[in-house]
């Protein structure tokens, strides 16, 4: 490449990576010699899709990871990070895509946490912090609210706070805008902005070419664990990123919409509350028809989560009626709910898909292993399990050396396509799909969304639950807002108007 | 078949971990003996001679395995959920009274010994349904309840057989003897193998079956690996857990009545040496395969049937047994991530 | 008069056997705290009594018996440790490990080093500590300042605890830990060390609450000594909300049922006999159970407690 820098020890760096290269233990390449400068003062963007190595870079320049060979140079010095605390010293904050803090303890204890430097704690001194570093951004923040108690653009505010009170020189941010509404995001840049003309400088990890645009100095693709290449975004647009980005990509296929017949989930004015005993699902109302994707859109934590439990009898419904295919299924057990037809794709799939350390067979026969043939009269019949298996591995294209083999051998997008393989030949009418396309490369994702779709045209409904805008726009036929508990507005993919649909995010429409 | 291959491979896996944690309890134990002055090697071969040495001795051990393998069975079961009952002790001596109780109420005869053995189990099932309850309604850890309840239920009997159930023709505090009809029979005449101990090897391969071939071996085998799977899949928790708990009462139980109506004849306070938490570690031991359990309760009973000879011939205490029992139990645990770290270093392949 | 005699009696009795309540509590409460469920509890205490005793027999000082018990009980936290820390195993398994190793060790020991296989008594233990002018107090002066070193030394670890686990950086860092260690070590606090720190206080505390059971309560060592209390110190911790004034209150329940079925005839003459006596001897454990029932059901604990840290 022609741009690529090559003096590590120029001040003008504020970080320098040098033939970094990180294996994972189970063999995964997540960097492959990388060689990238970033210079004092500048937004710097690293676009690439899921798993072409970006948050692994981040973690070794903010000393979480160690690369296997290579050298970080800070401020034109070759650094050896051991812990994070190395990193803090040499003024390098991250904030995570999850974030650090702890939703137990109050804003004003989270930041003490890393700045208490005595044995005792001196509250007064964070306080005083807090004041002037959150008056310095522009915010407010009570330091005595608790973290749960913050809505998720408020807590990433305390992350980024939490990194000033501590005068971190270069800030690292993790996909920081996918908990954001897009509007939002607008006042998030700005605080960027700012925290740029005070002379930080700040590397943004992103999948979003639009924001990369929007808010960099200079855009850094990754691909498969290496740099493509480093542009100035004044001479980047959408078209060379994308083509950067991915290899020989085809244009998405054109998604035909449904065609909705009868109700098959009706849900009338449902109360549900969380784990903590709060309300969360606020009086919500909600039809989903035969042959229709029905997509919930909100920033997370606005009540998702306890919908989709309630729906499949995880979680108590406190009044409001659930049917599904004309029967009552309020507070029914999940396995009587599953009879009558749920189908369910997890967002936690690792924890809540499949049982890692038990077989293939094990984990597709789990929703149907008290019928015939896996069953009869409590008996198993393996023979009849393994058959499945095989079958399924095959109709799925689940790579896959044995029917037995522990799940835990498979890659995450197999694991994937094993949900889906089970949930789809079960025989349902109506699936939830939950983040279906999490962490899965453009390819896999290519291949369940076509699932997804191919599932509907044979007329089954689905609740399509994404954080994901532009997956719920291309399959969903309706979008419902969800905001605070209740479903706050619905548009259709035709003539979209994002503008009004971010207000509904945030619950100002 | 490649379904054969892979349980193979967990079950090579286990072997191993069994035949390292009993050879790194033999060698420590070795070097406790040695500071005492004891050769070991002739210490642990008075142990093999006093637990397998003639016919007598033999069936002796074997006596001794049965009501080890029983309480242990159960509690495979259980820890195979992940439900850790470490109540059998208390669950074993109320199945064992309760069941006298009835022996004794009922007379004489075949009739009597069911019942016994029937109201045994189901006294054992009773004192697991307590904490199974607080543990499935309330979220109360099944440890802290079981090991309570141990306390309750050995108090209980303890003063059931000093004041209402006392024996009136004995000094010690013991409950009156069951009528000699209703004892199990015993099946090698001039030893003391009783119909009980066979009992205690035909639930080795029923046990087997349940958990490998039933919905309810399948079910618990989820819930233990994961109840937020299992809750997923349509599977109630709960129940499992609370069906898995009190299963192994019913078998303590069923061990504590087997004991008196084939041996003991009387509930003693010396009705059960700790068999419910011999039980523990022959569980993991076995690694919760019904096979594996069986061939460690006959280790167990075998090291303490041996030691009594140990402590004629050689002066060493009976609290060897104890001892090594800990031993094995940390041994047991510390042998899985030991083994992750020899195949994480090439030198052992499995 | 009598009556009330009795009564400041079965104040101060109740004062005096929640004193390894007490300690064992807090210091579960410590390593709960950051986030370890340690139900070796019970084995760090019956090593803490037995070292204890060990220590003051063969030394033939209290005092060096008392410097035992701490070295054996944190020995004993030590190596669950080792278990649950490096060899990142469950950590309930590895607390029951503890109890069946300590019970088997003490045991064995205890056999092989007595004739008979039964340990002797000692000369001498530690008594009350006269306080000068509290002592004095009509009353109040019985109840609280009448006792040994070991309840005064619980009652001054309750803030001494409370101040730790809330006014200090340390006792900050230890919550995180607690909440989530995978968050606190990204954060920069070493979650191995502070969680050995915590294991490393309980280890002083246990083994204190176990030796003051041979070396000032009674005055010999048998396994059964330690009886259920490092389990109901576990349900104490629970019962008092992981708050060391929870826990005081915990423990002196728990000592007040204890006095409660060892004195149950000299209360209530009315029902009295060797038969009613001896069944008492059960109410303490049942207690404990209704009390889990009660007041233990689903509470929240800190977020990380009992769980392993995934592997990443």
């Amino acid at each position: 490449m022609d741009n690529r820098p090559s003096d590590p020890k120029k001040e003008d760096y504020a970080i320098f990576l040098k033939e970094i290269t990180k294996t994972f233990p189970n063999g995964t390449v997540a960097n492959f010699g990388i060689t990238l400068g970033i210079l004092k003062g500048e937004v710097h963007a690293i676009l690439g899709e899921n798993g072409a190595g970006k948050t692994t870079l981040l973690r070794m320049i903010s000393g979480i990871l160690k690369p296997d060979s290579g050298e970080i140079f800070i401020d034109g010095k070759s650094a050896k990070m051991r812990d994070p605390m190395d990193a803090s010293r040499l003024g390098i904050g991250m904030v995570h895509q999850h974030f650090t803090l702890i939703p137990e303890f109050t804003v004003r204890e989270n930041v003490a946490l890393v700045l208490a430097e005595s044995g005792w704690l001196d509250l007064k001194k964070v306080d005083a912090k807090i004041v002037e570093v959150s008056e310095k951004m522009g915010i407010e923040i009570d330091p005595e609210a608790k973290i749960e108690n913050l809505p998720v653009g408020k807590r990433q505010l305390v992350e980024i706070l939490r990194l000033l009170c501590r005068d971190v020189k270069i800030l690292l941010l993790d996909e920081p805008t996918s908990v954001l509404t897009p509007i939002e995001v607008d006042s998030f840049f700005r605080i960027i902005r700012d925290l740029k003309s005070s002379g930080k400088t700040i590397v943004l990890v992103t999948h979003k070419m639009k924001e990369a645009l929007k808010i960099s100095d200079r855009v850094t693709v990754l691909r498969g664990g290496r740099v493509i290449r480093t542009v100035p975004t004044t001479e980047a647009d959408e078209a060379l990123l994308a083509s950067l980005v991915v290899e020989g990509l085809a244009a998405p296929p054109v998604v035909k919409r449904g065609t909705p017949g009868d109700p098959i989930l009706s849900i009338d004015s449902i109360i549900v509350k969380d784990d903590r005993g709060r309300t969360a699902v606020d009086g919500l109302s909600l039809v989903v028809r035969a042959g229709e994707i029905v997509g919930i859109a909100g920033v997370a934590g606005n009540g998702q989560k306890e919908l989709v439990e309630a729906i499949s009898g995880l979680r108590r419904v406190e009044s409001g009626i659930i049917t599904l295919s004309s029967q009552d299924i309020t507070n029914k057990s999940t396995r009587f709910i599953i009879e009558k037809g749920l189908s369910y794709i997890p967002e936690d799939r690792m924890h809540r898909g499949v049982v890692l350390t038990m077989g293939i067979h094990d984990n597709l026969a789990l929703k149907c292993i008290e019928r015939p043939p896996m069953s009869k009269n409590w008996v198993i019949d393996r023979r009849s399990m393994i058959n499945y298996a095989e079958r399924l591995i095959s109709d799925f294209s689940i790579k896959a050396s044995d029917p037995c083999m522990s799940v835990e051998n498979l890659s995450g997008g197999n694991i994937q396509k094993l949900i889906i393989a089970r949930e789809l030949s079960n025989g349902g009418t109506f699936l939830i799909a939950e983040q279906p396309t999490a962490g899965l490369d453009i390819k896999a994702s290519e291949v369940v969304h076509q699932r997804l779709i191919d599932l509907r045209s044979r007329g089954a409904g689905i609740l399509l639950v994404s954080s994901d805008l532009d997956e719920i726009i291309k399959l969903s036929d309706r979008i419902c807002v969800m905001f605070g508990g209740k479903i706050v507005g619905e548009f259709f993919p035709e003539n979209l108007d994002l503008e009004r649909l971010s207000r509904a995010m945030l619950g100002a429409e | 078949m490649s379904d054969r291959y892979v349980v193979s491979r967990g079950t090579k896996r286990s072997i191993i971990k069994a035949l390292l944690s009993v050879l790194l309890t033999f060698a420590v134990t070795s070097v406790i003996l040695l500071m005492s002055n004891v050769n070991p090697v002739l210490a642990f071969i008075y142990m093999f001679q006093g637990a397998f040495g003639d016919i007598n001795l033999l069936s002796e051990t074997l006596v001794r395995t049965s009501p080890i393998m029983v309480v242990s069975l159960g509690l495979a079961v259980s820890f195979k959920c992940k439900v850790w009952n470490i109540g059998a002790e208390g669950q074993l001596y109320i199945g064992a009274m309760l069941g006298t109780i009835v022996a004794i109420g009922i007379g004489g005869g075949l009739l009597s010994l069911l019942c016994a053995l029937f109201v045994g189990a189901m006294g054992g099932l009773c004192w697991a349904a307590v904490p199974a309850l607080m543990k499935v309604k309330l979220g109360i850890n099944e440890v802290i309840t079981t090991f309570l309840m141990n306390f309750v239920g050995i108090y209980l009997v303890q003063w059931m057989i000093s004041y209402p159930f006392r024996s009136p023709d004995t000094y010690f505090p013991e409950s009156a003897a069951v009528p000699a009809s209703s004892a199990l029979m015993i099946i090698l005449p001039g030893t003391r193998l009783h119909l009980g101990v066979a009992l205690a090897l035909a639930l080795v391969p029923i046990i087997y079956f349940l958990m490998e071939r039933t919905t309810f071996g399948y079910k618990v085998n989820v819930v233990g690996e994961n109840p937020e799977v299992a809750r997923y899949g349509g599977i109630k928790v709960g129940k499992i857990v609370f069906a898995s708990l009190i299963f192994s009462g019913v078998l303590a139980g069923l061990a504590g009545i087997t004991e008196v109506m084939g041996i003991q004849y009387r509930v003693r306070g010396s009705l059960s040496p700790g068999y419910g938490y011999t039980g523990i570690v022959v569980a993991l031991l076995g690694n919760n395969n019904p096979l594996g359990v069986a061939l460690s309760s006959i280790f167990l009973a075998a090291i303490m049937n041996g030691s009594s000879t140990l402590a004629w011939a050689m002066n060493i205490p009976m609290g060897i047994v104890d001892l090594m029992q800990g031993l094995l139990f940390i041994f047991v645990l510390a042998s899985e991530p030991f083994i992750r770290f020899l195949e994480g270093r090439g030198v052992l392949r499995l | 008069m009598i009556e009330w005699a009795i009564l400041v009696g079965v104040a101060a009795a109740t004062l005096r056997v929640a004193a390894p309540l007490i300690l064992a509590s807090l210091g579960e409460t410590v390593v709960e705290k950051a986030g370890l469920l340690n139900l070796g509890l019970q084995g760090a205490m019956l090593v803490g009594a037995f070292s204890g005793f060990m220590g003051a027999f063969f030394t033939g000082s209290l005092w060096l018996g008392l410097v035992c018990c701490v070295i054996g009980g944190t020995i004993t936290t030590l190596l669950y440790g080792v278990l649950v820390i490096n060899l990142n195993l469950d950590q309930v398994v590895s607390g029951l490990a503890i109890n069946l190793l300590a019970g088997g060790l003490t045991l064995y020991f205890t056999r092989a080093l007595f004739t008979g296989g039964v340990a002797p008594y000692l000369q001498e233990l530690f008594g009350p500590m006269q306080i000068p002018l509290l002592g004095s107090i009509p009353i109040l002066g019985e109840i609280i300042f009448s006792h040994t070193g070991f309840v005064y030394f619980g009652l001054i670890c309750v803030p001494l605890i409370s101040i730790l686990l809330t006014k200090t950086t340390f006792g900050l860092r230890l919550r995180s830990i607690g909440e989530d260690p995978v968050i606190a070590s990204y954060l920069g606090i070493d979650v191995v060390k502070m969680r050995y720190v915590a294991l490393f206080i309980e280890g002083i505390l246990a083994g204190i609450a176990g030796g003051l059971l041979t070396i000032s309560m009674f005055n010999t060592f048998d396994t059964r000594i330690v009886a259920a209390r490092g389990f109901v110190a576990v349900s104490i911790v629970i019962l008092g909300r992981w708050n060391p004034l929870g826990v005081l209150a915990g423990s002196l329940l728990f000592g007040f049922t204890e006095v409660l079925s060892l004195r149950i005839g000299i209360l209530f003459p009315e029902i009295s006999s060797a038969s009613t006596n001896q069944l008492f001897a059960l109410l303490p454990y049942l207690v404990a159970l209704i009390a889990l029932i009660v007041g233990g059901r689903r509470v929240r604990g800190p977020a990380s407690l009992g769980k392993r840290v995934g592997r990443e």
